[in-house]
């Protein structure tokens, strides 16, 4: 009997430790890869965003070189943002219902007007404001197909008088400050998705929103940080060492304060003891130990967080060659963390069942809608968008008029 | 008296916005999918277009009642009223229902035990056994499946 009672089990769930309801015994998890990636991406643009109103609205002078390059990595990964969405779905050929089914209730839906909102009103707009005068006088020297884009995005508007410029400084600044709670929108948004889903202890969570903006914060600084250096060594250029020392400073902090609220959450459940609570921590010491305490806890947090603090301290004694190693290494490793953060929260949620007494196992696949490398391709789809965005707009050898932070008039 | 006049680049920008909005709207009457408000916030042929692209696998209680009236009353009378013959006999092969005297196969005590081994997750009031302690696999000596009332 109890041969036939197993091979009933096995044909109805093959992947279950534990109990579990039976409309739970799916042969894989409903949300994949795709899945992880889509919180990953948005919340790396949202970090993007702020780190250039760093130079912005909060005129940190320092960060002026990486102004621009950190608005352009918003954008290329912006753009590449509702792709795990719509892939996840499937259906590529009805894939454009979606945005012209606006849907007012769904909290789901709702990502079309906060992505919408971001791109169309805040990003794109700032970069045009900010990029308008150089586009001008770029369409008029630069020759050839080049010229010819540079001028389309004008859209036939070339005043550069210096009060237009002004103007442009202006408006942009403007947008910069609308930007920043529209960046905390974004990401809250996709943090409260998860946070509003009450029957699940792993998400269920008022401040799954603010944790998901703060390590937005801390995952986009390390991109720029990231991205910054590798542009700089391919294109064989000093780094600016006080830019990457502002930069350090600023990761420091974001993660100080991130690694404090996702510990307060973490402590608060343990005290209080709630009902889910021997799950997650079953889950975190066994099912999830690579990628929530080695991954997320040890490499993404607790590493970058001594290396930078100490370069805090002890920023005089360190050489710049063994600074900037230990820079791109924390970056580097932020990044990773954030991301098996991104896994944590995503897939942890759906690793154990509605009983809180059964756990499922679940191993990533290479090939298929939700395999590691459809993934990967997605994951650099932003950095090649990036490289034609910087080809075009940042190129070395286009002049720029040279960005002077817009001051409100004291009058 | 100069009247104001907006600068060139914002001027440009409204209209800009303007023009995208009144394209997507054009764009939302022409490609909104014709059934789409039929019966609520859906496709209305995605119905349709379900049924046809999947086979019925189950005839169904009463596909089955046409030849056996009589195990469908008794079955009615029992425990087991609210099963469907299917969930214990599996699904009526397209023999079966072209050659009545080809058997379906007699389902063994085994199938009995999809809902009966105990486990903590089913409702309380559930007629539940522990296999080992009731003796074990020959169900159908005991009990009939259709009656399960019936005390043995
Ligand atoms: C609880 C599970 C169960 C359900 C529900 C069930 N059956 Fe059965 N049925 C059995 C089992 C077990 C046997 C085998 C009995 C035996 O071997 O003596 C059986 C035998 C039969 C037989 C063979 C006749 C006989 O008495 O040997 C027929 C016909 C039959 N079932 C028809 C039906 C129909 C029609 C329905 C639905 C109205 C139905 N059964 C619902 C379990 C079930
Ligand atoms: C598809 C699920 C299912 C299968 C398979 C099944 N049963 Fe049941 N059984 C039920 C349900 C539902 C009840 C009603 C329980 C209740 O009313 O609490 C029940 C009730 C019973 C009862 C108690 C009847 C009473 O009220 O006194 C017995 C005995 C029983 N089943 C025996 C069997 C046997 C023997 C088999 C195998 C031939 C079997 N069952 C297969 C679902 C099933
Ligand atoms: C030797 C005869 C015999 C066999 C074999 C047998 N049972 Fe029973 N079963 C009984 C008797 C007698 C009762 C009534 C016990 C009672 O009412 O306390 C019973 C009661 C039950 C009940 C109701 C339990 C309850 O809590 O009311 C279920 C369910 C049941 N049996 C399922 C099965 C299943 C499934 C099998 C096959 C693995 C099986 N029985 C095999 C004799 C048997």
């Amino acid at each position: 009997m109890s041969l036939q009672l197993t091979a009933i089990l096995a044909e109805v769930a093959p992947h279950f430790d534990g109990y579990v309801y039976p409309n739970e015994s799916g042969s894989h998890p409903l949300w994949g890869v795709l899945i992880v990636l889509y919180p990953y991406i948005t919340g790396l643009v949202a970090g993007a965003f702020i780190m250039a109103s760093l130079v912005r609205v909060f005129r940190v002078k320092a960060l002026e070189p990486v102004y621009r390059l950190s608005l352009l990595t918003a954008l290329a990964f912006l753009l590449c943002a509702t792709l795990p969405l719509l892939l996840h779905l499937g259906h590529p050929e009805r894939s454009y219902q979606i945005m012209i089914t606006p849907h007012l209730t769904s909290p789901m839906a709702i990502f079309g007007f906060v992505y919408a909102w971001y791109l169309m009103a805040v990003l794109l707009l700032e970069l045009w404001f900010d990029y308008r005068g150089d586009l001008v006088n770029w369409g008029r020297t630069e020759p050839g197909l080049r010229g010819f884009i540079y001028r389309l995005l004008t859209v036939g508007v070339s005043d550069v008088s210096p009060a237009a410029i002004a103007l442009d400084h202006k408006l942009s600044w403007i947008i910069s400050i609308l930007g920043i709670p529209s960046a905390f929108l974004l990401h809250g948004y996709v943090g409260f998705i998860f946070g509003s889903i009450k029957a699940n202890p792993w998400w269920g969570n008022a401040i799954m929103p603010i944790i998901f903006i703060l390590s937005a914060m801390v995952s986009g600084i390390a991109l720029c940080v990231f991205v910054y250096m590798v542009l700089s060594w391919r294109r064989r250029r000093a780094l600016d060492m006080r830019c990457l020392d502002v930069m350090g400073m600023y990761l420091f902090y974001a993660l100080v304060i991130d690694a404090a609220i996702e510990a307060l959450d973490w402590i608060h459940r343990a005290y209080s003891a709630e009902e889910g609570f021997h799950v997650m921590e079953y889950m975190a010491q066994q099912r999830l130990f690579y990628t929530l305490s080695i991954g997320q806890l040890l490499m993404g947090t607790l590493i970058p967080l001594l290396t930078l603090g100490s370069l805090q301290v002890a920023r005089k004694f360190v050489s710049d060659a063994i600074r900037t190693r230990l820079y791109f290494t924390c970056a580097i490793f932020v990044l990773l963390g954030v991301l098996a953060m991104r896994w944590n929260v995503v897939m942890g949620g759906q690793f154990f069942s509605k009983s809180l007494r059964g756990v499922m196992s679940y191993k990533l696949e290479f090939a298929g809608a939700e395999g590691w490398f459809l993934g990967l391709m997605l994951l650099s789809l932003p950095f090649i968008i990036l490289t034609v965005l910087i080809k075009l707009f940042l190129s070395q050898s286009l002049l720029t008029s040279g960005h002077v932070p817009h001051r409100p008039d004291p009058t | 008296m100069r009247c104001f006049q907006m600068p060139p680049q914002v001027f440009r920008v409204v209209l800009l916005i303007f023009a995208i909005g009144v394209s997507y709207l054009v764009a939302r009457t022409l490609l909104t999918p014709a059934s789409f408000h039929e019966y609520g916030f859906y496709r209305g042929a995605a119905l349709a277009e379900h049924t046809t692209r999947h086979e019925p696998v189950f005839a169904g209680k009463l596909a089955c009642g046409v030849r056996h009236p009589d195990v469908l009353k008794t079955l009615a009378k029992g425990g087991h009223k609210n099963l469907s013959c299917e969930a214990c006999h599996g699904v009526v092969s397209p023999q079966h229902l072209t050659d009545p005297t080809s058997n379906m196969d007699k389902p063994s005590g085994a199938i009995c035990l999809r809902c009966h081994e105990a486990s903590p997750s089913r409702p309380a009031g559930f007629r539940q056994i522990v296999v080992k302690d009731h003796y074990a696999e020959k169900c159908i000596e005991c009990h009939l499946p259709h009656e399960p009332n019936e005390v043995p």
